[in-house]
C-alpha cells in the first residue's frame, strides 16, 4: 500500500513537472516565432527544467561558424524574470543581441569559431519557489 | 488564427521590448563552477545546421551525395535504430538536393523502420506530412518534419523505456551526416569548411552514451562496438582546441571511417 502511494505520488509529481515544462516550451516557441519569419529554422529539440530564484543552469550546444542563432527562453510562471546568455568554451560571453519581454527572452549569437558553447539560464526573480523554463534555438 | 496572433504579439513585444529587468550579464563566467550534470547533456544538431554552412561556403552537388540504397534492415534492434538514424539524415541530404521523389521514398522508409521497433505511431503523421510537403516542394517545412520525426521517434522510444535505442538513432544520424560533410569538404578543401568537424562535445557525448548503455545486449552488439572504436579514432582527428586547423588528410580519414561504418550499418541485413 505504502509502495503504491509512493508510486502514485511519483507519477503525480512527474506529470506536474512535465506539464510546466510543456507550458514553458510553448512560450519558448512563441519567443522564437518572430525569427521564423526571418528565415530561421527552429529546432524541435529543446532543453527544459525548473530552477529556484537566483539559480542558474548551463546547457551545452554545438554551434557552427557561418550560422546565426537565436536562443529563445520561455517560462510558465507569470511575473518571473529569466534571462539567457551564451558563452564560449573559455567562458567569454558571445551575445550579439538580446531581447526580453515578460515570459519571453532571447539572445542572438554569431559564432566566430565552430565548437562548444554554453547557454546559461538564470532566474532573476519569481513569485514561485521553483520556476519552469524551456529553451529552444533557431538557426540560419 | 491564434497562432498568427501569438506570433504577431511576440514579434511586437520582442521588437519594442525595453528590458524589464535590465541586468547586464557578466562578460565572462567560470564554467567549472557549474555542476557536471548540468552541462553533461548536449542537443545533437541536425545535419542541416551544418549543410547550410556548406551552402554558404560553396555550391555542393547534393544530388551526388545521395545514396542509391537506403540499406537493409535485420531483426537486430540496434541495427534498425542506427539505420533509422542514417535514413533520417539522408532525408536532410535529399532536402538539400531538392529531390521530391527521394524525400518521399525516405519518408516511407522512416515509417517502415519505425514499425520494426514499435514506434510507428509516433511518426505516422510526420511521414504523411513529409510526403505532402515534398510534393509541393516546401523544403523548409520538410526539413522541419525530418527534425520532428527524429525527436518523435526518440521520445517514443524513451516512453517505451528504450532510451538506449534512442541514442543509437542519434548516433546513426550523426555518422551519416559526418560522412556527407567530409565527402563535400574533401572535394573542395578549405580550413574554414574543415573547421565544421570540430565537434569534441558531441563525440564525447556519444562516447559516454555508448559506454553506459544499460541494455546488455545492445552494449555488446557488434555494430555498437564498431561505433565505439570509430568515435575513439575520430577524437584525435577533429582538433583539440577551437580554431585549430583540421588538415585535409584528417578529413579524408574521417570520411573513409564514417563511410565504412554507414556501409556496415546499411548492409547488416543483407
Amino acid at each position: 500500500m505504502k509502495k503504491a502511494l509512493v508510486f502514485l505520488m511519483a507519477l503525480l509529481i512527474g506529470a506536474t513537472s512535465w506539464a510546466y515544462v510543456d507550458d514553458a516550451l510553448s512560450f519558448a516557441y512563441e519567443a522564437a516565432s518572430p525569427y521564423v519569419k526571418k528565415g530561421f529554422n527552429v529546432r524541435e529539440d529543446a532543453w527544459g527544467g525548473d530552477l529556484g530564484v537566483k539559480d542558474q543552469q548551463a546547457v551545452q550546444a554545438q554551434l557552427f561558424k557561418g550560422n546565426e542563432y537565436w536562443f529563445c527562453l520561455g517560462t510558465d510562471v507569470k511575473g518571473a524574470v529569466l534571462s539567457v546568455s551564451v558563452y564560449d568554451s573559455k567562458g567569454n560571453i558571445v551575445n550579439v543581441e538580446t531581447t526580453r519581454a515578460g515570459r519571453l527572452s532571447a539572445v542572438r549569437v554569431e559564432p566566430q569559431r565552430t565548437g562548444t558553447y554554453y547557454a546559461i539560464v538564470t532566474v532573476h526573480k519569481s513569485p514561485q519557489e521553483r520556476t519552469g523554463w524551456a529553451l529552444v534555438y533557431a538557426y540560419k | 488564427m491564434p497562432i498568427i496572433l501569438n506570433a504577431t504579439i511576440a514579434a511586437y513585444f520582442l521588437a519594442v521590448a525595453i528590458p524589464l529587468y535590465a541586468q547586464k550579464p557578466p562578460e565572462a563566467v567560470d564554467l567549472s563552477l557549474f555542476p557536471a550534470q548540468a552541462i553533461d547533456d548536449v542537443l545533437v544538431p541536425v545535419p542541416s545546421e551544418i549543410f547550410i554552412v556548406l551552402d554558404k561556403l560553396g555550391n555542393p552537388n547534393w544530388r551526388s551525395e545521395l545514396r542509391d540504397s537506403l540499406g537493409r534492415q535485420s531483426g537486430n534492434r540496434a541495427q534498425v535504430a542506427l539505420l533509422l538514424g542514417t535514413v533520417i539524415a539522408e532525408g536532410f541530404v535529399a532536402v538539400e538536393a531538392e529531390d521530391p521523389e527521394k524525400v518521399k521514398d525516405i519518408g516511407r522508409r522512416v515509417l517502415t523502420l519505425s514499425k520494426a521497433i514499435n514506434v510507428e505511431k509516433a511518426v505516422l503523421e510526420r511521414s504523411k506530412s513529409i510526403t505532402d510537403k515534398a510534393e509541393v516542394k516546401d523544403w523548409i517545412s520538410v526539413r522541419k518534419e525530418f527534425d520532428g520525426a527524429l525527436q518523435d521517434v526518440k521520445a517514443a522510444m524513451q516512453e517505451l523505456g528504450d532510451d538506449d535505442l534512442a541514442q543509437l538513432v542519434s548516433v546513426g544520424g550523426w555518422i551519416r551526416g559526418t560522412e556527407v560533410l567530409t565527402s563535400i569538404i574533401r572535394k573542395n578543401y578549405t580550413s574554414d569548411s574543415a573547421e565544421l568537424l570540430h565537434q569534441p562535445a558531441l563525440v564525447n557525448f556519444f562516447t559516454k552514451k555508448l559506454d553506459n548503455l544499460s541494455n546488455k545486449r545492445l552494449a555488446e552488439d557488434d555494430l555498437v562496438e564498431r561505433i565505439r572504436k570509430l568515435l575513439a579514432a575520430i577524437t584525435p582527428l577533429i582538433g583539440n582546441g577551437e580554431g585549430e586547423v583540421i588538415p585535409s588528410e584528417n578529413v579524408t580519414r574521417i570520411h573513409k571511417m564514417t563511410r565504412d561504418t554507414v556501409a556496415a550499418i546499411s548492409s547488416k541485413g543483407a
